[in-house]
């Protein structure tokens, strides 16, 4: 599920960014918007409101579908932060020197401004990974089949005594997965990083 | 009368209430390589880069090669491709390769297969003297090897005319001459160049006018013998006096 929500938080924190650098002032309007909405609301409030009040609009998603949707919702607004401060490191100067060259818009996105914002957006995107991975924590509050790890331990908690070990067995999970993610991104990190 | 390949018409441009260009009008013809001089604050770089819209103009004309200078878009586009553009702090794209440096504007602007654009660029890094550095990244190359690298990456665009915003004003001293040598070459092969430069001598040698401006607006232009050995206006020989008897 981690790696599923990912490839779309990145796939839409891209997308959004793509809006708010955009020359046109009503889309980078609407990629602000959606920053300040998604990045502003607790993930288990959204989880509710997916849940519970969607269906009012005879929209009914999986109880699986929701906790993905609500994690892609906020990750996706916290990575678009790190993409723009990320291109906020470019320079103009490269800009004004693309354009120089006759490169469109387009062009001066994908050869220039994402190759460089996703290198020195490593280590950040590092820490959303780490922080999605425990958001999908969310799915303790719905019904899922297979159960998610907080939500089984919450469940062998209430069945019987001795929750403090198993909430610690599933405490390092999480850790362990988080110190692996992270090495990982360092190592990443070093190997792409733009010499300046 | 041949038609001049830059030419400015009445044009004025203000920052908030600053009026950074005032009435400019100056046209430049194929060949011809003119040096822009003046007091820092003088509007000189603005007007280089009002030339290839990187800054836009409050009223005026700025045409190219007879063509009025086309609003955003793609054909502002195609129109900068033919204007090469030189930077004060270089602007080399960081990620990349100096050969990718090179080849970018011409495959993905011009389309050019990217054997042949990098055998150009490869000819083009030798003609400045930094082939060795190719696969290289910028930060590993020193200013002047840098600066000459953006004069290729321009090159390569087979620009109509080439300007030059201070190429050498952030460079360390010993730096500076390798960068003149590659502008002088190109001259001497018939380029036609705007350059907004303090290097007086490279003036005299090269230029063929010398404008002068000051407080926005042209005050004087000539020859360089002229300008630099008969200043007409006080504000000329104001500035002439002290920049010399460093």
């Amino acid at each position: 599920m981690t790696a599923l929500c990912f490839v779309f938080v990145m796939l839409m924190a891209v997308a959004i960014t793509v809006l708010r650098v955009s020359p046109f002032k009503p889309l980078r309007l609407v990629g602000d918007l959606y920053v300040q909405i998604f990045r502003n609301i607790p993930g288990v409030s959204l989880l509710v409101i997916i849940v519970y009040a969607l269906p009012n609009l005879n929209l009914v998603l999986p109880y699986r579908t929701c906790v993905i949707v609500t994690v892609i919702l906020v990750a996706s607004a916290f990575g678009s932060e790190n993409f723009m401060s990320g291109i906020n490191t470019i320079g103009v100067g490269q800009i004004e020197a693309a354009r120089s060259l006759g490169l469109s818009f387009g062009q001066i996105l994908r050869k220039i401004v994402i190759p460089q914002a996703l290198r020195t957006t490593v280590l950040p995107m590092t820490n959303l990974l780490i922080a999605v991975m425990l958001s999908t924590s969310l799915g303790s509050q719905v019904p899922l089949t297979p159960p998610e790890l907080t939500g089984v331990v919450s469940y062998i908690n209430t069945r019987s005594t001795g929750g403090i070990l198993a909430f610690g067995i599933a405490a390092a999970g999480y850790a362990l997965t988080a110190v692996a993610i992270a090495f990982v991104g360092n190592r990443l990190d070093r190997k792409v990083r733009i010499k300046r | 009368m041949t038609q001049p390949i830059i030419e400015l018409k009445h044009v004025d441009k203000h920052y908030g209430d600053l009026h950074v260009l005032k009435d400019v009008n100056l046209a430049v013809d194929k060949g011809e390589v003119v040096v822009v001089i003046g007091p820092s604050g003088s509007g000189k770089s603005t007007l280089c880069r009002t030339i290839n819209r990187l800054e836009t103009i409050d009223s005026g004309e700025i045409l190219i090669d007879g063509e009025p200078l086309p609003e955003e878009g793609k054909e502002l586009a195609a129109m900068r491709a033919e204007l090469g553009m030189v930077f004060q702090s270089f602007n080399l794209f960081a990620h990349m390769s100096i050969l990718d440096n090179v080849t970018l504007g011409p495959i993905d602007v011009l389309g050019v297969p990217k054997a042949e654009a990098e055998k150009r660029a490869m000819d083009l890094l030798g003609r400045v003297g930094v082939a060795e550095q190719a696969h290289k990244v910028p930060a590993q190359l020193s200013g002047g090897q840098q600066q000459r690298v953006a004069i290729a990456r321009s090159l390569a665009m087979h620009p109509k005319a080439m300007l030059f915003d201070e190429p050498t004003s952030a460079l360390d001293p010993e730096m500076i001459n390798e960068v003149l040598d590659v502008m002088v070459d190109l001259a001497s092969q018939g380029m036609t160049m705007i350059v907004v430069t303090h290097e007086m001598n490279f003036a005299r040698r090269v230029a063929n006018r010398v404008v002068f401006m000051a407080d926005g607006a042209i005050v004087e232009e000539g020859t360089p013998d002229e300008f630099f050995d008969h200043p007409k206006s006080a504000r000329a020989r104001d500035f002439l006096d002290s920049i010399k008897g460093h």
